[in-house]
């Protein structure tokens, strides 16, 4: 079995300070995702379960710089190749321009069975990668896996819903993101870290996935990112313990907070 | 501002595992001086309700001052795992 | 076991000295760091000087990510209530190669890491080491997590608190009266304002030390230096000095009363805190060095009490910079020759001896006692400045002995019986 399992670098999130109510942004270190980690946790333990198979971690970057770490740790994991997707037409591109290209590289990949996400990145959230490449490769897509066995038409998957948990087969290939709960990404020895950067590595520009800068180009641009602003009402209560209840619960009802 | 304030904007990679154990029983019986409590930047030693010598390792700078200082080697003092503890933006 | 030609413990600018000097050569060298990436974990107060290293690695201090170089050096000797400020205005400062230069860890060790990457080395952060492994009296290699791995050589640049190499007796366990305790603020200024306010061109720093009151009489002193757009502000303060006190100081509100001082406030006024950090310093001269070489291991830096606090500069850097470079070029002798044993690397010794690392320690043996006299500074500060150019110049040769020459300048204006007691016990500097 082919497991791509695409990943994604962000900045530690926790490195970054706020300066003027704006996030200082110079000099961040760069993170592997976090549920980036439990997808590739999830490849390698389908590869050594169905046997025969190997894992590709395939990333997208406007720099080798940025990934270089993640694609470290991800070889160093136990991935068997890597793939990155570099070019500075990157810098400025958006989830739709990241599918495209994602999907353009596994079209040139060829041969894969599963590919695999994580539900989200850790910086954006926004869920759409993975889905958008299953879309634009026409193949199936589950989400949200919690449990992934080879088998059926081609793989099961438990899915973790918020109340319910869901079973479905799909035939290869397929797509599916995983969430947080589905393992413990394991962590690297210091002696595979030694020997992740001897494994193969390939680097592609858009050019080499036959792709236009314009098509991976944003289609919106951000003007802002704030916290809102929040007015305090800056309600004093007075007098003792029990006057201070009832005036906390009339105020709560005045606000419509109480008794909706 | 305070010292916890000042705390506040490092940043620390806490670990489930502590970095910092004291052998209590060494502080109540023998430490007259407790250095430990004044010698810390990050005042980050205390003694609690009970009368014991707690350190609250969430927020140690790794300067290893407490472990230096103690006379009585009530400490079992490490550096964090890889990817815990403070990690200095500017240094 | 599996094996590497070079193992650094410790990616700290020794650690990475050496990496970089080894990966040079084509040595395949790693360099294994606790901390997230290099510099995470690293203090200093702010100069590094470069003058004694500027030939060592000439191609790398161009892109050197220094803050300011120094070209105002203050003193601020405080009694109670009373200061003497001194300026040292000399040309010599405040013209190009600049001799020092102000910096932050995180970016300066970084960077170096990068430029080890570059040359082919190995640094592996977010790693802790846990034990250096020995065999008989020969280091074969490291422990970290479950993997062993094994090198012909290990570097030994865990820094001042010898965790790993004390454990495994390549040296003491560090001592309160060896170290210090060097901890300060980071405020941000806008570098206009930095200007401004030290009375500075463009893109120029300055350094200000500060003697007496702000230890409040403990063996100590604080220190102000300006980078881009913030200062650097802090004390040190011995360890056995903080236990001496008989009121006990909890050392974290000497920084905040330093702070308040008539002389500190309109300084550090409208600087906005963005870091609070603590490093132990090494104190205890060339008579804590311990053995610097055995068989298939190297100490560099901190690590091997590499540090000088001599008064009014404290270096610590330039020694790391400067044993990891000499260390490299032991090892990669010792690989050539296909020696790795104790005698193989004991030109390490030899090189540290013949330049300023092992002589300015040398020189300066008698220092840590002669800073236990508080009269140095209350008494003569006369004296004192006539020895801040002497003591302030750090070239690229290794420091001369001073006491001819302080002497002989000192001579004419104090010459009564107290004055020649006081200088008999300066004349070791
Ligand atoms: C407050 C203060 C002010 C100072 N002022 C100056 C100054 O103005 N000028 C000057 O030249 N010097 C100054 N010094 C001294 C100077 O900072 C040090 O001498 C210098 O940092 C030593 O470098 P090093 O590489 O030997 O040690 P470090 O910088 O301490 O590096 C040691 C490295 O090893 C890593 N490490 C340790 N244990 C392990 C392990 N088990 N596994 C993996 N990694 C490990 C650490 O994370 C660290 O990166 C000052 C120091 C302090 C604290
Ligand atoms: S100095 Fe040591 S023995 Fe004393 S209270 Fe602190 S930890 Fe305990
Ligand atoms: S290592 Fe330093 S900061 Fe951490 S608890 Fe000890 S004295 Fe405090």
């Amino acid at each position: 079995m082919d497991i791509v399992v695409s990943v994604k670098t962000n900045l530690d999130l926790q490195m970054i300070r706020i300066k003027n109510r704006e996030p200082v942004l110079e000099a961040i270190p760069y993170k592997t995702g976090d549920l980036d980690k439990n997808a590739v946790e999830a490849a390698l333990q389908l590869r050594d379960a169905v046997g025969d198979s190997k894992v590709i971690a395939l990333t997208v970057a406007e720099s080798n710089r940025k990934v270089r770490e993640t694609i470290k740790e991800v070889l160093a994991m136990g991935a068997d190749e890597a793939v990155l997707i570099v070019d500075p037409a990157l810098e400025s591109t958006d989830q739709a321009g990241v599918a495209r290209t994602l999907a353009a590289a596994l079209q040139k990949i060829g041969s894969y069975d599963l590919v695999l996400f994580g539900e989200g990145s850790s910086d954006d959230y926004s869920g759409q990668v993975g889905p958008r490449v299953a879309e634009l490769l026409g193949v199936p897509q589950i989400g949200y896996a919690r449990k992934i066995t080879a088998g059926g038409a081609g793989v099961l998957v438990e899915r973790s819903m918020d109340e319910f948990i869901e079973t479905l087969e799909a035939p290869l290939p397929a797509v599916l993101t995983v969430v947080s709960e589905i393992n413990e990404p394991r962590i690297p020895s210091l002696m595979n870290i030694m020997k992740a950067g001897k494994k193969p590595t390939e680097e592609w520009s858009l050019a080499d996935l036959g792709l236009d800068p314009a098509a991976v180009a944003s289609s919106c641009e951000t003007l802002s990112n704030l916290a809102e602003e929040q007015d305090r009402k800056h309600v004093m209560l007075e007098g003792g313990a029990v006057d201070q209840a009832a005036g906390l619960v009339n105020a709560l009802l005045k606000e419509g907070i109480l008794g909706r | 501002m305070n010292i916890e304030a000042k705390l506040g904007l490092d940043v620390f990679k806490i670990d489930k595992e502590r970095h910092i154990t004291i052998d209590v029983e060494v502080c109540n019986r023998v430490c007259t001086d407790k250095a430990c409590l004044y010698v810390c930047p990050a005042h980050l030693y205390e003694i609690d309700d009970q009368g014991n010598n707690t350190v609250n390792f969430e927020g140690c700078l790794e300067c290893g001052t407490c472990l230096i200082s103690c006379d009585h080697r009530a400490l079992e003092w490490h550096y964090p795992r890889g990817e815990y503890g403070v990690q200095y933006r500017m240094g | 076991m599996e094996k590497v030609d070079c193992i650094i413990v410790g990616g700290g600018l020794a650690g990475l000295s050496a990496a970089y000097g080894l990966a040079s050569e084509g040595l395949e060298v790693m360099v294994v760091e606790r901390g997230d990436y290099s510099g995470a974990k690293n203090v200093t107060g702010g100069r590094l000087y470069l003058s004694p290293i500027r030939d060592i690695y000439p191609e790398l201090w161009e892109s050197a990510p220094f803050e300011r170089p120094v070209t105002r050096e203050l003193v601020t000797l405080m009694g109670d209530g009373a200061s003497t400020t001194l300026e040292l205005a000399s040309d010599c400062f405040a013209t190009a190669p600049y001799q020092s230069y102000t910096v932050l860890r995180a970016r300066l060790d970084q960077w170096l890491a990068d430029q080890v990457m570059e040359k082919g080395g190995m640094v592996i952060t977010k790693n802790r080491v846990d034990e250096i492994l020995v065999e008989g009296s020969k280091v074969i290699g490291i422990r970290a997590g479950a993997d062993d791995i094994g090198a012909d050589v290990t570097i030994i640049a865990e820094g001042v608190l010898g965790l790993l190499s004390s454990k495994v007796g390549l040296r003491e366990e560090p001592l309160a009266r060896d170290h210090a305790l060097g901890y300060k603020e980071i405020l941000e200024l806008p570098s206009s304002v930095i200007q401004d306010r030290w009375h500075l061109n463009e893109g120029e720093g300055a350094a200000h030390l500060f003697m007496g009151e702000v230890t409040k009489g403990m063996m100590g002193g604080g220190f102000l230096y300006t980078n881009k757009d913030s200062i650097s502000l802090g004390i040190v303060v011995g360890m056995s000095a903080m236990r001496e006190r008989k009121e006990k100081i909890e050392s974290h509100t000497l920084l905040d009363a330093f702070k308040e001082l008539p002389q500190i406030r309109p300084l550090v006024e409208g600087g906005t805190l963005v870091e609070y950090s603590a490093h132990a310093i090494p104190e205890g001269g060339i008579a804590k060095v311990p053995k610097l070489f055995g068989d298939g291991y190297l100490m560099v830096g901190d690590a091997a009490g590499l540090a000088l606090n001599a008064l009014l500069t404290v270096r610590g850097m330039d020694f790391a910079i400067a044993s990891g470079f000499y260390a490299a070029r032991a090892v990669a002798d010792a690989k050539s020759r296909g020696d790795c044993s104790a005698a193989g690397l004991a030109q390490y010794e030899q090189s540290l001896r013949s330049s300023f690392v092992l002589k300015d320690l040398e020189t300066a043996k008698d220092i840590p006692h002669i800073m236990e006299n508080p009269r140095l500074f209350t008494h003569y500060p006369q004296a004192v400045s006539g020895l801040l150019e002497k003591l302030y110049t750090i070239g690229p040769h290794p420091s001369q002995k001073l006491s001819s020459t302080v002497i002989g300048g000192v001579r004419k204006d104090f010459m009564n019986a107290r004055t020649l007691k006081e200088l008999y016990a300066m004349r070791k500097i």
